[in-house]
Parts: C-alpha cells; structure tokens; sequence
C-alpha cells in the first residue's frame, strides 16, 4: 500500500496545521522585528538635521559619482551619516541605501544597511557597502546577490 | 481540507525556489560579499560562491571576474578553493583546486591536487592541470598522477595531449600524444603496455609506443625499443635498434 494512504488523515492535518502557524509565527516575528528597528531608526532621526537634501560628488578620471539623500547630519567635520533615500549614481549605476557614512575629504562612502546596486542588466543586493578610490572599488559587504541578465 | 493544507504546504516549501532567477538570467551568491573593481574591470566574489545559470552551475570560495564593458560581459572566470562545476548543457562537470574558464576561446582549465574533468565519455583525473579547449576541440593533462579513460582504454602519463572529435554529439578522442620520462602506462582489456612516450591515431587504430617499450599480455612480457599495437586486429610487433634484443611478433587475433 502507498505509504502516503497509510497516514492518518487527521493526524497528518493536524500536523500540516501547527507547522504553517510555526512558519507564520517565524514571518510576524522577523515583520516585528524589522519594524521596530525602523521604528528605532525614525525616533533617532526626529531631531532636525543638520543638513537637508545634501548633494556631493565624488570624482575620478573616468567618472563622476553623484552622491544625494534626504538628510544629513555632521558626526565629525569631514563625517556626515546621510539618511533617507540615500542614492549614489553615475553615468554607469546606482546605488540605492537609507544609512552612508560619507567623508567629504577622503571621499570613502560606507554603508552598513541593505543596498541595492542597479546597472545594465545587473543588479545586486547586499547587507552594505564601501566605495573606496573615488569610486574606483565598490566593496559590497556580507551575504550578497547579484543577477546578471 | 487534506488537499488545502497539502496545496498550501507545497507553496510554502517551494516559495524560495519561485522567487528564485529567471530563464536566462545568472544567479551568483556569496557569504562575504562582491568587490567590484571598476578600472581593473573585474570583480571578486567571496566565500561560498555559487553561480546558477541556464548553461551551468559552480562552487567555490573565491571567484574572480573579468569583465569587458559592465559587470554582466563576463570575458574570463578564475576561482579557487575547492571548485566544483557542472554543465549538462555541455555535458561536462569536474572539480579541482582551481579553475579558469575564457568565455571567448572556451577553454576550461582544471588545476591542482585531486583535479577531475568528465565529458561524455571520456575522463581525466591530475595532481597538476587539465584543460579543455571546446572550439578547438583540444585537450591537455599534465603533472604527477595524470589519468585518462575512455571506453576500453586507460592511459597514465607525466603529459598527455590529445585532440577530440564530435561524434553525434559525443566528443570522442582523434589523436593521443602521451609522455613520461619515468615510464607511461597503457591499459587495454587484454594488454598493458610501458613506454617512454606513446602517440594513438584513431583513424589507423594505431598505437605508437617509443624508447623503454615493455608489452604484458597474458604471461608473455616482451621488451625492445619500439613498438606498434593495432587496436582493430588487437595485434602488435615490438622491435629493437640492436639485433641481439629481444624482438618478437605477436598476433593475437580476435
């Protein structure tokens, strides 16, 4: 006989059941946390900002990367965290972010949040990233995805 | 209700695979991320790599990447630390120390201790190198332990140069080159031959074996300094450069 007949229906159900309210409990706790951490995140970003809608550009021989966010706060005087809608972009990507340390004198821009790198018919995501050498290295940090079309 | 939470179970089970690549798309993941080095024109992929595509899939923990214009014209693929590969488009897989793949040329290279390289029929084993060169249709296995099989055949060698031609679309071999200053070893079903180097003409059915020929079938040994075994008739004749060795003709046919 199939073995698969030869389970208990009901136990089987049972079973299906309390493994789909474990699987929904994994996701609301992961939305939760999620949540709360951009919950946190909003609260440290209530004070005013030191800088609205900064723009700055970091330049080489072969390109030109534009740098653009909501806002900007200074941590020291050549550090600023730009947050919101952080978008680096040149004539060949972008990368979208919400957290860049950018220092306006070394021009070395570090991220620790979610990125999303998007160029010609190639994309990748990561758990953050550097760019060093004006913009010569993109360091893309932690577990990372990249698609190639 | 059973048939719900059965439909509902598979959706969950196979929810990562559907938000998985597209058809024709490459999917490359990593541990420890991608550095992409835009004037070099390569990028380095770090720690558990694997790239899936349509063609073929890889492993390793360290993947370097050319490319030509943006990231996604791949020239050359070089990775290494325990590479693994298949392709069952191409119908062949194998896996090595390190690997070096040029798009343009086709030629796949397999290197280091244990390195493997399988196509239809035939399959090479190195302790040095193995390449493949698909448009040319050449191949090369070179260093310590070097090891080829293919059907009824098994050949041992320091260097072993061969062509290969397409059969049905089955690559088979065309000709062999083999040398080994410390003996090479040829295996057939019924015969075992020693030489310093060995050429094989599969249009003439031919194997030429050359300087310090040793031929074993059954109980008889005979040795010389050449030799030439006809793998259609499964016949061969050793000769000698000096009258007073040994010489013999044998005929073994089947």
């Amino acid at each position: 006989m199939n073995f698969l007949l030869s389970l208990n229906k009901k136990a089987f159900a049972a079973f299906c059941f309390v493994f789909i309210i474990f699987i929904l409990f994994v996701f609301l706790l992961t939305y939760y946390t999620s949540t709360n951490d951009s919950k946190n995140k909003i609260n440290i970003n209530d004070k005013s900002s030191d800088i609205s809608e900064p723009k700055f550009s970091i330049n080489s021989k072969k390109q030109k990367i534009s740098v653009t966010a909501r806002e900007g706060n200074f941590l020291t005087e050549d550090e600023i965290v730009l947050e919101k809608n952080v978008i680096f972009k040149s004539n060949k990507f972008k990368i979208y972010t919400d957290n860049v340390v950018f220092n306006k004198r070394t021009l070395v821009a570090s991220s620790q949040t979610k990125s999303k790198f998007i160029s010609n018919n190639t994309s990748i995501d990561s758990a953050g990233f550097d760019i060093i050498e004006n913009g010569n290295i993109i360091n893309f940090k932690g577990k990372t995805k990249l698609i190639l079309k | 209700m059973i048939k719900i939470v059965i439909f509902i179970l598979i959706i969950f089970l196979n929810y990562k695979y559907a938000l998985s690549r597209n058809i024709g798309e490459t999917e490359i993941t990593t541990e420890d991320g991608i550095e992409v080095f835009q004037e070099e024109k390569y990028y380095l992929l770090k720690k558990n790599v694997e790239i899936i595509s349509d063609e073929f899939r890889l492993n390793g923990n360290l993947v370097k990447i050319y490319f030509e214009k943006d990231l996604y014209d791949i020239q050359e693929l070089i990775a290494s630390s325990n590479v693994s590969f298949i392709s069952s488009v191409h119908n062949i897989k194998g896996k090595g120390e390190d690997l070096k793949f040029n798009i343009q040329s086709q030629e796949i290279n397999v290197s280091g201790e244990r390195s493997e390289l399988f196509l239809e029929t035939t399959e090479m084993f190195s302790d040095g190198s193995i390449t493949v060169n698909n448009l040319v249709g050449s191949f090369s296995i070179e260093g310590p332990n070097s090891k080829l099989i293919s059907d009824d055949i098994l050949i041992t060698g320091f260097m072993i140069n061969g062509t290969l031609f397409n059969q049905n679309g089955n690559r088979e071999i065309n000709n062999l080159e083999v040398k080994d200053e410390n003996l090479l070893n040829i295996i057939t079903t019924d015969t075992e031959m020693f030489s310093k180097k060995a050429l094989y003409d599969k249009k003439k059915s031919i194997i030429e074996l050359f300087d310090s020929v040793t031929i074993e079938r059954g109980g008889e040994i005979i040795t010389g300094d050449y030799g030439i075994f006809d793998t259609n008739k499964n016949a061969y004749k050793v000769t000698s450069k000096k009258s007073n060795k040994v010489k013999a003709i044998i005929s073994n046919t089947k």
